[in-house]
């Protein structure tokens, strides 16, 4: 039992790399500032929370999930440093975007944020993630609401779905990172 | 000579593109069938079954048939999420319309939903492939009496192609008649609604 065992998770590997080479799969976490990206990504890289301060510039992680191996980069979401996102577009395969359920003041800027990310050419195959969080919070937006105020049903040519979460229980990201795994395989 | 040379290039080694959209009532079994058909064409597993969630978006499947792209674009059938159908009706070159054979008691529903469907304007003349699904469980409604059913919206169909088939999403029966089915109907279509060109 033991010896197959062993020999299908050399037959995993084996198809892991084929289907991906040894390139990983490069994800962007963005969204505005406080919406909670670091949180998030050390909750998927360590499973902890961390207690985070404003991101500026960015962080950079390996997380490995279902035995494949993400760069998740997490950029600050602060005014001034959005427009460098840009730089960070070229080769990626999804965009998880992180919005602060409970901020419904900023939920139009956010979304504009967002159109003007996707319209860019260079993510025009990224699949996104969208991540309603701080479900926790009183007065919270459903994930209908969210999707709606981002105008996410008027996307044309684009897997996305959205999940609610609650990064601090890690609430939901299981979830979402289920769905990225079978996004980015299906349409590579 | 240069544009002669990349003209040609490009001829040579550009695919034709189709989009099929999955639609249907919410848990009707769309994105397992996906999940099924991504296997089949791909090798590639799918999600196993009880780890899907209802679509709130959009999934997407891209598999390669004879020499061309074919996208599966499934979208959420929750009563809510229905109106993003619409946005997708002028790309897509055939229907593939998902019932739930197990719930007898919201085929009405199903049936007002793909009346609606069928009378759409962007939609004339698409290819539609009506799926009887979950044949694999006990008590289901039998493919005949769905067949019974779709005759019954016959007058709304006008010219275009129609079948009623069964499958499951769970075992993968008669989903690549399914699909194969669908793909030449879009072939023989497609002086009609010409495929898009995609360049490898």
């Amino acid at each position: 039992m033991g010896q197959l065992v062993k020999v299908g998770g050399y037959v995993s590997t084996l198809f892991n790399k084929l289907v991906y080479g040894d390139k990983e799969v490069r994800i962007l976490v963005l969204g505005l500032d406080g919406a909670g990206k670091t949180t998030i990504l050390y909750r998927m890289q360590i499973g902890e929370v961390v207690s985070t301060i404003p991101t500026i510039g960015f962080n950079v992680e390996t997380v490995t999930y279902k035995n494949i191996k993400f760069q998740v980069w997490d950029l600050g979401g602060q005014t001034s440093i959005r427009p460098y996102w840009r730089c960070y577009y070229a080769n990626t395969d999804a965009v998880i975007y992180v919005v602060d359920s409970s901020d419904r003041d900023r939920i139009g800027t956010s979304r504009d944020e967002l159109m003007s990310m996707l319209n860019e050419e260079e993510l025009r195959g990224a699949a996104l993630l969208v991540l309603a969080n701080k479900q926790d919070m009183k007065g919270a937006m459903s994930a209908a609401e969210v999707s709606e105020a981002l105008g996410l049903p008027r996307l044309k040519n684009r897997q996305w779905t959205i999940f609610k979460t609650n990064a601090l229980k890690g609430e939901g990201l299981n979830d979402g990172m289920d769905w990225l795994v079978n996004a980015i395989k299906g349409s590579k | 000579m240069f544009t002669l040379v990349s003209g040609a290039y490009k001829y040579f080694t550009r695919l034709d593109e189709y989009n099929v959209l999955m639609l249907g009532l919410d848990g009707a079994g769309k994105t397992a069938l996906l999940e099924k058909i991504k296997h089949i064409y791909t090798g590639i597993p799918g999600m196993p079954m009880d780890k899907l969630q209802p679509t709130i978006g959009v999934n997407i499947g891209k598999v390669t048939m004879k020499s061309a792209l074919v996208k599966f674009m499934d979208l959420g059938g929750q009563k809510d999420l229905r109106g993003i159908w619409e946005a997708y009706f002028s790309d897509c070159h055939a229907v593939l319309f998902v019932l739930d054979s197990k719930h007898a008691d919201r085929l009405e529903e199903a049936k007002k939903v793909l009346i609606e469907l069928v009378q759409a304007k962007e939609l004339e003349g698409v290819p539609l492939m009506v799926l009887s699904n979950k044949q694999d469980l006990d008590d289901v409604e039998s493919l005949a009496q769905i067949k019974e059913m779709i005759n019954e919206l016959a007058d709304y169909m006008y010219g275009r192609e129609v079948r009623v088939m069964g499958s499951s999403g769970a075992d993968g029966a008669g989903v690549r008649l399914a699909v194969d089915w669908l793909y030449n109907r879009m072939v023989e279509n497609r002086i009609q609604r010409p495929p898009m060109a995609s360049e490898i």
